[in-house]
């Protein structure tokens, strides 16, 4: 890799969270919208962002703040790794260290909302990873590689013979997300239920963290979803865009779901739809 | 040195130091002698590593010597059977000593070439038994202290405790010098006895049931071992692993009651009772037989055989057994609250994986079965240690009293969650290992492949779970974390956590290292090397593990996150609760009445029945013993 | 955040209202957030009394500074028709202080949205506090 790829690279890592970001707020935007209202301004989490950075500094516990920044830091890391085009079963399991890093601060500080919302956590993560390993798996099959340099080599477009597993993706996407139906560890709205769930004791600059750290994780796996049309950029952008729109479509229509329907549903829909895919693909002689 | 000195050294050291710990009860004495072996036994497999492989017999009389402690060794079995009434243990005994007896006296089939082999992978697995168990025994020393303190004992047993422990390094250090299926088949009774001897060491009612189940379930091994003796002597007129090896379609049968025995051993499904069983032992035990070493025989009787069936249906099977005791472990692992257990379903989960790995038989996975075992063996004894000092200084098995247990006991915990970070995150030596396997089991035919990896990735998210929840709740502190004054380790304790845990770091940081210096020497004879480490990241050819990025982005990571902790730092304030804070964990409630939050842990009770789920393993493992033997023959 | 103290919920729903569409107090980047760690304002109904002025008080520490205080609704700001029941203490202010008062019962979501607004540029220094002569 020559020099100006690599910068390129630890760029677009560091941007991942302003992208993230933006998308936060077109997220808002776009959710007033759809609830006939005005909302507030594109940039408004970086306002959120900047005025949680100057509150006076409040924590739980000595390890919260370590925890809070690695979750950032982590999300960074597979930001990161993604750029550098690595191997996504890795970009899984570091996303997996930050949500960990996540759910053991909640759990660490001894408050019910966060305990509450760090064991759903636990069973968000259980909900997601398997499904989101099982559609890298089929990547494999289908292009010889779990790069993403692997993807690019391939020349198809994956969607063109993933399509179902694009769909079990849009599950893990509402669950990281925390949209409903599968907000049940952290949404925004559960006040009654969950107060802010798993981000309960966050406040000041480790809620800040916290913000960034998911802004990246959203921008991450947007930019793996846009692999679906390796290709060309514009297009895979296009999809990214489009599932995170329906998302937010899915998120206004649905109730919260339990966690026990999150979990089996996302395992029944998604392993259902990565396995008729590869049959598909196996029927058709693709693989 | 030459290699059959390192031999001698290697078996027959931890033999005259047990003996001499079996007589001399002082405590200064016992620590000289462990320590002193320690030293030597590290050494040696240190040179051993250096001197390389060697084939040889030794002087006659050992042969002699090997024959009759064996029968004295069964005789003593029929005799614990008799004394326990245990039908299975005279059973499984008499099923061993009559053919045993007709086989060396009538057949006289034992006499082999070259009894004596070391080869790569015997040089491994000395290294992890010598270095991991020498730890473990220092560990010991100040373990047993306390645990008889705890007992009120009037009279120490600490020598007879400390003879079994010691007797099995030299017992596994036999074995995997045996190319003697009759040497390899006493050695690893020996490893059975010593497995009963120490399950039963407190002499409660518990410990004595749970050691006649190792006890039979470790004789079914044995049983299996003679009948692959008469077949492999009728087949190719010679016990020989060599020989053995060499023509393996006569001899399927053979390989498939070895691989039931490795089972046994390995406790993958049905055989997994003993070892969840073995848990009421003192926790050197656990530590040194049930994670770290003797399981590992089993694994090893794998390793041995799985060049030889390559692409037979009864590598298949042993990968599909090793996969259902993976995934179904992993399940039950979230449910336990005893510590000891979560470790035990871990322990049997993991070598499930390995198993897993070597029935595929494939280079990619036998490469990740290597490292696999390397990383395990470290990191499960070192959280056995952990767990065992834990639960000695709080007084309780309870998982739940491990609450906030960093602020009480900060190394020793410190310890423990590097240790369960070390199994099942990046950049580790463990995770290495699982993204080795997972891809080997995605390149791996469909039919094969698919199922395999779908049972693999429910149980890696199963694993997540019970482990960050656990790290989690170790690390509750309502306020600060105050150092505590109740931890006062002894010297024994540090040392051996603190060593093994720089260890654990050390091969996972050096993984390429590790890979290069002893995966690849014990795989490159029999499959075709197919790991590079370029820049000393593991390079599969189709993708890569990028060591020291991950190690630097992660330490870049805590680094800074404790340099922002450090300049912002904050206002410690208590939890939310509504605004009804008594103090941090107190709130007040109906009728003014302050009440202590109590917040209970996630074991998923509702939705996991265990007792359902045991009965599906039992189903699967029986099904798994059938098809082992059935394999072959159709 | 908002805190029913004691209020007969007439002040909360006009709260409610305020975040609905028809008067979305979002637009200007607010939210209603039930966790006093997170939050900057905190939005009072209703008088205190004996039992919640515990609980008030440890709503107000547990924000972080800087934060800002409304009282909603006359109960609030002086106890209004309650301010002489043997259980009530009066407007929150005697517990903790209070940066805008809204009078009225109940206050309409325009004069909520006014009082956040004012609150706000408050704490920006956009707008100067009279020194109070009372």
């Amino acid at each position: 890799m020559n020099t100006i790829t690599i910068i390129t690279a630890v760029i677009l890592a560091l941007a991942t969270p302003i992208i993230g970001g933006l998308l936060a707020g077109v997220d808002r935007k776009l959710t007033a919208k759809m609830q006939e209202r005005i909302g507030p301004p594109l940039i408004q989490p970086f306002y959120d962002v900047l005025k949680l950075w100057g509150k006076n500094p409040m924590i739980s516990n000595n390890l919260q703040p370590i925890l809070a920044f690695g979750y950032l830091g982590f999300a960074i890391l597979a930001a990161g790794m993604v750029t550098f085009q690595q191997d996504l079963l890795l970009v899984l399991f570091i996303m997996g260290i930050a949500d960990i890093c996540l759910t053991v601060a909640a759990v660490s500080t001894k408050s019910p909302y966060s305990y509450l919302g760090g064991r759903r956590e636990f069973l968000a993560m259980l909900s997601y990873e398997p499904v989101m390993l099982l559609v890298y798996v089929a990547i494999f099959l289908v292009t010889g590689s779990f790069t993403i340099k692997g993807i690019y080599a391939y020349g198809q477009p994956l969607l063109m013979v993933l399509p179902l597993a694009l769909v079990a993706l849009m599950f893990v996407l509402v669950i990281e997300m925390k949209k409903s139906p599968y907000d049940v560890s952290g949404s925004g709205h559960a006040h009654q239920e969950l107060v802010r769930g798993v981000f309960t004791e966050f406040s000041g600059y480790t809620m800040a963290l916290i913000e960034l750290g998911h802004w990246t994780k959203l921008a991450t796996t947007l930019m793996i979803f846009s692999l679906f049309w390796a290709p060309n950029p514009v297009i895979g952008g296009v999809i990214s865009l489009t599932m995170f729109f329906l998302a937010l479509v899915v998120d206004n229509i649905y109730p919260r779901l339990t966690w026990q329907k999150m979990l089996t549903t996302t395992w029944s829909v998604g392993f259902t739809l990565v396995l008729l895919n590869l049959a598909a693909l196996v029927f058709g002689g693709v693989i | 040195m030459n290699p059959e000195t390192l031999v001698a050294i290697n078996v027959g050291l931890p033999v005259i130091s047990a003996l001499a710990l079996l007589v001399l009860n002082d405590k200064r004495v016992r620590t000289a002698i462990v320590s002193l072996s320690a030293l030597v036994l590290i050494s040696s497999s240190a040179l051993l590593y250096q001197a390389g492989g060697v084939m040889f017999s030794p002087e006659h009389i050992y042969e002699q010597a090997v024959v009759a402690l064996d029968f004295v060794l069964l005789a003593y079995f029929l005799y614990a059977g008799i004394k326990a009434k245990s039908p299975q243990v005279i059973a499984l005994g008499l099923a061993q000593i009559i053919p045993a007896a007709y086989f060396e006296f009538v057949v006289k089939g034992t006499h082999v070439e070259n009894i004596i082999m070391v080869d790569s992978l015997s040089i491994l697995l000395t290294l992890i038994v010598n270095i991991v168990g020498s730890v473990i025994i220092i560990y010991a020393l100040s373990y047993m202290e306390e645990h008889e303190h705890h007992l009120h004992l009037d009279k120490s047993r600490q020598s007879r405790f400390f003879f079994y422990l010691m007797l099995l390094l030299g017992a596994m250090n036999g074995m995997v010098y045996s190319n003697s299926l009759y040497w390899l088949y006493f050695f690893w009774e020996v490893t059975t006895l010593c497995c009963y001897e120490l399950i039963r060491h407190d002499m409660t009612e518990e410990a004595k049931e749970n050691s006649i189940l190792a006890l039979w379930m470790g004789l079914v091994g044995g049983v299996g071992f003679v009948a692959a003796m008469f077949v492999g002597y009728n087949a190719v007129h010679s016990i020989a692993l060599t020989e053995l090896m060499a023509a393996p379609q006569a001899l399927m049968l053979a390989f498939g009651l070895i691989a039931l025995a490795a089972f046994t051993k390995a406790a993958q499904f049905p055989w997994h009772g003993w070892l969840l069983g073995a848990m009421v032992a003192p926790t050197p035990v656990s530590a040194l037989l049930h994670s770290s070493t003797m399981v590992n025989a089993g694994i090893y009787m794998l390793l041995r055989i799985a060049p030889a069936i390559q692409g037979t249906p009864l590598s298949t099977v042993i990968a599909f057994g090793g996969a259902f005791t993976f995934l179904i472990t992993a399940v039950l692992a979230i449910r336990q609250k005893v510590s000891k257990r979560v470790l035990a379903y871990s322990t049997i989960g993991n070598l499930g994986l390995i198993t897993l790995c070597i029935g595929l038989n494939t280079a990619l996975s036998y490469s990740a079965a290597v490292a696999l075992l390397v990383f395990h063996s470290v990191a499960k004894g070192l959280l056995f240690m952990g767990a065992g000092v834990i639960e000695n200084k709080i007084g309780s098995r309870n998982i739940e009293d491990w609450e906030g247990v960093l602020g009480r006991l900060p190394l020793t915990s410190t310890v423990m969650i590097a240790g369960m970070v070390s199994m099942f995150l990046p950049p580790f030596g463990m995770l290495l290992g699982k993204w080795v396997a997972v891809d080997a089991i995605a390149s791996s035919p469909l039919y094969l492949g698919l199922p395999l990896i779908i049972m693999v990735v429910l149980g890696s998210a199963a694993t997540t779970f019970y482990y960050a929840k656990w790290i989690g709740y170790m690390i509750v502190a309502p306020n600060s974390l105050a150092k505590s004054k109740d931890e006062q380790l002894e010297t024994p304790y540090k040392l051996s956590m603190v060593g093994l845990l720089i260890v654990d770091v050390v091969i996972s940081l050096g993984a390429a290292l590790v890979f290069n210096n002893i995966v690849v020497p014990v795989i490159k004879n029999v499959y075709p090397v197919v790991i590079t480490t370029p820049n000393l990241s593991i390079d599969l050819g189709f993708t890569a593990f990028p060591v020291f990025a991950l190690w630097g982005g992660s330490l870049a990571v805590i680094l800074i996150g404790s340099w922002l902790a450090k300049s912002k730092g904050g206002v410690l304030s208590p939890p939310y609760l509504g605004g009804t804070n008594v103090d941090n964990e107190t709130f007040k409630t109906t009728a003014d009445s302050e009440v202590k939050l109590s917040l209970s842990w996630i074991f998923l009770g509702g939705s996991i029945d265990e007792a359902q789920y045991e009965k599906v393993a039992l189903i699967l493992g029986a099904l798994v013993t059938v098809a082992l033997m059935l394999v072959e023959v159709i | 955040m908002h805190y029913d103290c004691g209020s007969c919920n007439g002040c909360d729903i006009e709260i409610l209202a305020a975040l609905t569409p028809k008067f979305d107090v979002e637009r200007f980047g607010i939210v209603n957030i039930g966790d006093p760690k997170q939050a900057d304002v905190l939005l009072v109904t209703g008088a205190v009394n004996y039992r919640n002025k515990e609980v008030l008080k440890n709503l107000y520490e547990q924000m972080p500074a800087p934060k800002m205080v409304i009282a909603i609704g006359t109960c609030a700001c002086t106890g209004g028709v309650f301010h002489n029941c043997p259980n009530v203490l009066g407007g929150i202010d005697k517990v903790i202080p209070v940066d805008v008062y809204i009078p009225g019962c109940a206050v309409r979501p325009e004069q909520i949205i006014d009082a956040v607004v004012l609150a706000l540029n408050k704490l920006s220094g956009a707008v100067k506090v009279e020194e109070d002569s009372e």
